[in-house]
């Protein structure tokens, strides 16, 4: 792939854009909620976008493409099993606790709930997986370029990560949800010219549909049966390990989407921010599932109209997280084409800048603020707040020079996803909705859930990855490994943590007020019109999300 | 115009204008009718940005 002067033209606009923003957002930071928090004061479509934006790193675009192509259609399930419902239960059901609390993050929220050391836990987990997705991302990006372009490896990481750094540091998380913004914009329309004239040389849907296996191009007819679908789960481990343990894990307590709801204006809008996030999410499988789909028909079938191939690896397979890149290279020109690399950076810039920013307000309000140093000033809590954004980086770049062994990336981050967000969603279940949930309980049962996942991810084996205690159990992909990892640490959380709540003492009544379901009085109606009320929303959302599912059966 | 730059929708604007201009000025310099989708994607990007800082002129 060989860029021209407007391909470069291009990439440097955005460059220059990106930072350019967190110039502009730099004099409004002056206190450091405003660098790490956005002083709660962002409009909702911006909160919106971001949110979803938050999530439209490497995982999603390269990720999420290459999966269509080895998974099929049934990748879609991320979105409309594994995304929706969970989006709708934040917006509804939990944003009303974590807004309403006035905690300044997710770990916050878990010590005004129950305890220190489950604040702890969570915050040191928190911090070590953001640190360690920033890494990926920046690993994914710069070997990227280097096969694609040619680009020096080394030049790319230290490049992508002083452009996140500049933005970051200058504009804190009001330029990163800004930045965020504008990647999405990016993104979509970057990529939506690819989708139309793939689909077009392919024939279209219909002949798509007549050329692939089955089983490629249904959601969930082959689900029946492990062995009969391309990604080697029944139904029931895909609807309970995806659809509710690491759907809800994810969406729901993980606080580098979170936190893009609770920096909204008021408690109406924090509820919105991931219902409306959802539109757009629901008809994202269009720009990042469909192009993985439309590359293993022209590459599988003998269509006249293309001639383009997903590549070889070295072990002979396909090459499918190469698949979006090489699907740009064939079909963009040079203009185009520049705008398509530029997309696929701002992806991977986006999802480091996101962890980027949750990692420092995590690090230095619930590590730094909470066991060091507790009554500085805020200018001191500011300046430690650009230092941690900086050594943020510096071990994001770290991590991404030790990140070199996996062939997907999806299914890799799925797993470390699994590990830590697993268990939680089980803590903020019982945490929110059964007062009798103690702080012993609660960590404890995270405790037990880390460990289950470690324990199973120990015992099973999927491509070659895991069964480091005995590979007794194999599963046919990485993909299944992880909602089973999931699973059994959800399981092992959820039953642990009411186990041991049940034998210590809970928090007085009064304590848990606003923080707790059936103690936090219900305020309905803040918003007249039925079509700005969360509830209404979501159902239609829900409605809609059934109703794809039904059509893609 | 200070006022304007500190509205998220204006930049964004700018920025598919700029995106917008680089692929419909190639396109006119190019093998005529050979990229097709420069033309088509340029006035796409172009109609967005103008769209993005109408919003909030």
């Amino acid at each position: 792939m060989n860029l021209h002067f407007a391909d470069y033209l291009v990439i440097l606009i955005y460059f220059v854009f990106v930072v350019a923003v967190g110039f502009i957002i730099k004099k409004k930071i002056t206190s450091s909620n405003d660098f790490l928090n956005s002083n709660k004061s962002i409009p909702l479509w911006i909160t919106s976008i971001a949110f979803i934006s938050a999530n439209l790193g490497a995982q999603e675009v390269l990720g999420m493409v290459a999966s269509g192509a080895k998974y099929g259609i049934m990748t879609v399930h991320f979105y409309w099993v594994g995304a929706i419902f969970a989006m709708v239960f934040l917006g509804v059901f939990m944003m009303p606790f974590y807004y309403g609390s006035k905690a300044r993050s997710v770990p916050e929220y878990l010590f005004l709930r129950f305890d220190e050391k489950t604040r702890a836990l969570n915050a040191l987990t928190f911090a070590a997986m953001t640190i360690f997705s920033s890494g990926i991302s920046l690993y994914a990006l710069a070997k990227l370029l280097e096969v694609i372009l040619h680009w020096n490896f080394d030049l790319c990481i230290w490049i992508a990560a002083g452009i996140v750094m500049a933005y970051t540091l200058l504009g804190g998380l009001t330029s990163a949800v800004y930045n965020e913004v504008l990647q999405f914009f990016l993104i979509v329309l970057g990529l939506s010219p690819l989708v139309i004239v793939a689909l077009q040389d392919a024939g279209g849907w219909d002949t798509i549909r007549t050329n692939l296996d089955p089983q490629l191009t249904h959601a969930w007819k082959y689900m029946g049966n492990a062995d009969t679908n391309p990604m080697g789960i029944h139904f029931m481990s895909l609807i309970f390990g995806l659809g509710f343990v690491m759907s809800f894990g994810y969406w729901c307590t993980d606080f580098l989407v979170v936190q893009r709801a609770m920096i909204a204006k008021n408690m109406s809008a924090a509820q919105r921010t991931p219902i409306i996030a959802a539109i757009p999410k629901m008809f994202m499988p269009l720009i990042v599932v469909l192009p993985g789909v439309i590359a293993i028909a022209l590459t599988k079938s003998a269509l006249d109209s293309g001639d383009y191939r997903i590549p070889i690896d070295a072990t002979g397979g396909y090459d499918y997280t190469m698949t979006l890149p090489t699907l740009i290279a064939h079909y963009y020109p040079s203009g185009l084409l520049g705008v398509g690399i530029t997309a696929l950076i701002a992806s991977f810039m986006s999802g480091m800048a996101g962890n980027v920013t949750a990692f420092n307000a995590v690090f230095t309000y619930d590590i730094y603020q909470a066991y060091f140093f507790k009554n500085k000033s805020d200018k001191h809590y500011l300046n430690v707040g650009k230092l941690v954004t900086f050594f943020g980086i510096l071990f994001s770049i770290g991590t991404a020079y030790i990140a070199a062994s996996f062939n997907n990336i999806n299914d890799f981050l799925q797993l470390v996803f699994s590990f830590v967000n697993g268990p939680l969603f089980a803590t903020f279940l019982l945490g929110m909705f059964w007062k009798r949930t103690t702080g012993h309980g609660a960590f404890w049962g995270l405790v037990a859930g880390t460990l289950a996942a470690a324990i199973t991810h120990g015992l099973t084996i999927a491509e070659g990855k895991g069964g480091w205690i005995s590979p007794i159990y194999p599963i046919s992909s990485g993909m299944g490994q992880a909602f089973i990892v999931a699973s059994f640490s959800w399981i092992a959380n959820f039953f642990t943590t009411i186990a041991v709540s049940l034998v210590t003492k809970p928090k007085p009544d009064e304590e848990l007020r606003g923080l707790v379901y059936s103690l936090t009085e219900k305020v309905y109606g803040t918003e007249k019109r039925w079509y700005l009320k969360p509830a209404p929303l979501g159902i239609i959302l829900l409605v809609i999300t059934i109703v794809l599912n039904i059509i893609f059966f | 115009m200070s006022e304007k730059l500190n509205q998220l929708s204006f930049i964004i604007g700018i920025f598919f204008i700029l995106v917008a201009l680089v692929l419909l000025i190639g396109y006119a310099t190019t093998t005529p009718l050979k990229h097709g989708i420069n033309l088509y994607t340029g006035m796409a990007m172009m109609v967005f940005g103008l769209v993005m800082i109408k919003l909030k002129a």
